[in-house]
């Protein structure tokens, strides 16, 4: 997997870190099973502090997509084909959404084309979510 | 004339010739330290200094070289060395006037405005790690035991003294383990990414650092045979004198010679990048490059990354690892001086 940030730019690093790992896991780059860089070395390959990185995977295990074990390190624990979402999450996600949505309308985007970037981008993960299944 | 004179000797016009080509085996967005936009790395003015450095080193590298093959046999031992000196001392001069000229026509052209600055990291390398090529260190551990069965069969150590006659295995054995121990780290190291193609430019990340570390260890080994040379002749196996001393670092020299010349191939190769257009650029890292040379960056927990001119890896000066495995190597090989100075090996 291709980990790509932007040390200077206006997202905290450790959001960007987390993001590009669960856009990977949706687009099947990252199926569920497989282990990420131990925190020190992601953090040489990066050069950020290995807390940034500490950091990204603790979010994504509170989350629910990775798990971090002593000897396994962090692992992805779920993915596209792993069932429904643990209970309550939806509602979160929701919640964030209704922002991402406010800020497109408030932006004067129009509905119809916001909905078709929603279905793109679900179909595009879905598809590439099946090829990494086939492959 | 002694060994030491006839090294210094021969690294002046070997230095030299590595300075002059080193522009050509830097990968081309770093233009005499100063990140650069790729399509910028062609431009009239970076040619230009290009061309003004290249021609300044080479002068710099001919009056070196016959400076010290001038003074050949006579002189202070010393003399070689200063001559090294004066002719590192003007490189970087040569290198920082280059760069005063990129790192103004950079700023004047704002090339970085609004650019997408991204890093790049591929899993792949720590998942499926490049391995050390160990039985590369096969020969120079021979050459050590082949030195070290000679002196045993040869004569009997005094033994008040139980490593009379050891000086050149301590020195075989603190380059082989320096060498080995900096490779190592290398390993560990993170590969330079190109962000325009970086599944590519790891590929070839990969093909170096197998090619350079092949070629440091040849080096190492053939270091070992000079040292056993040279130890033959103190154990009294044949006594050679004046410029005869010279067969003995022969092989030294042809291992210098094979390790540049490889460097310079696989830099050569490493870098061949395509042009791909791509919305995101390498970051603009300069400021944490003092001179374009030294790396001070303290939010970077690297303790080696690659250099900024030429092939190679520099130490990160921000790290405290670093100061730490300096002032070790520091400490042993000051030791080692006292070591075989005081207790005359």
């Amino acid at each position: 997997m291709l980990l790509s940030i932007e040390p200077d730019g206006p997202v905290p690093i450790y959001q960007q870190i987390r993001d590009r790992i669960v856009e990977a896991i949706a687009a099947g780059e990252l199926p569920a099973g497989s282990g990420l860089p131990a925190t020190r070395q992601l953090g040489v390959d990066l050069g950020v502090n290995f807390h940034t990185v500490n950091k990204a995977y603790d979010l994504l295990r509170q989350e629910g997509l990775l798990r971090i074990g002593r000897k396994s390190g962090a692992v992805v624990r779920r993915d596209a084909y792993s069932g429904p979402p643990d209970p309550g999450w939806e509602q979160d996600w929701a919640g964030r959404l209704r922002t991402l949505l406010a800020e497109a309308t408030a932006q004067g985007l129009d509905p119809a084309a916001v909905v078709r970037q929603c279905q793109a981008t679900v179909a595009e993960f879905g598809r590439a979510a099946a090829e990494g299944e086939a492959g | 004339m002694t060994p030491g004179i006839a090294i210094a000797d021969a690294i002046v016009p070997l230095f030299g010739v590595a300075m002059v080509v080193s522009p050509a085996i830097t990968r081309p967005t770093l233009q005499f330290g100063v990140r650069v936009p790729p399509e910028q790395a062609g431009t009239p003015v970076i040619r230009e200094a290009r061309r003004a450095y290249q021609w300044r080193t080479a002068v710099v590298a001919v009056v070196a070289t016959a400076a010290a093959f001038g003074s050949w046999g006579h002189g202070s031992a010393w003399l070689p060395r200063v001559i090294l000196i004066l002719e590192i001392a003007a490189g970087v001069a040569c290198y920082q006037l280059a760069r005063r000229k990129v790192r103004a026509v950079k700023a004047s052209g704002d090339w970085f405005a609004g650019r997408r600055q991204t890093v790049v990291a591929d899993t792949s390398w720590r998942a499926d790690p490049a391995r050390f090529p160990v039985w590369w260190l096969v020969p120079a551990l021979a050459v050590i035991v082949a030195t070290v069965v000679a002196r045993l069969v040869i004569g009997h150590p005094p033994a008040h003294v139980p490593l009379a006659g050891f000086a050149v295995v301590i020195e075989q054995v603190w380059l082989t383990g320096v060498w080995t121990g900096m490779l190592r780290l290398v390993y560990r190291s993170r590969p330079d990414l190109d962000t325009a193609d970086p599944a590519a430019s790891l590929r070839r990340y990969r093909a170096l650092l197998d090619t350079y570390t092949k070629a440091a260890l040849v080096f190492v080994a053939l270091f070992d045979v000079s040292m056993l040379l040279l130890g033959l002749q103190r154990w009294g196996v044949y006594h050679l004198t004046g410029g005869a001393v010279i067969v003995l670092l022969l092989p030294i020299l042809a291992g210098l010679i094979l390790f540049f010349a490889v460097a310079f191939r696989a830099g050569r190769r490493a870098w061949a990048t395509g042009s791909r257009p791509s919305a995101a650029t390498d970051r603009d890292d300069d400021r944490f490059w003092k001179g374009g040379l030294i790396y001070v960056n303290h939010d970077d927990p690297a303790v080696l990354v690659g250099a900024r001119f030429g092939v190679g890896w520099t130490p990160n000066f921000g790290n405290r690892v670093t100061w730490l495995l300096a002032g070790g190597y520091v400490a042993i090989l000051a030791g080692l001086i006292v070591l075989l100075t005081t207790v005359g090996l």
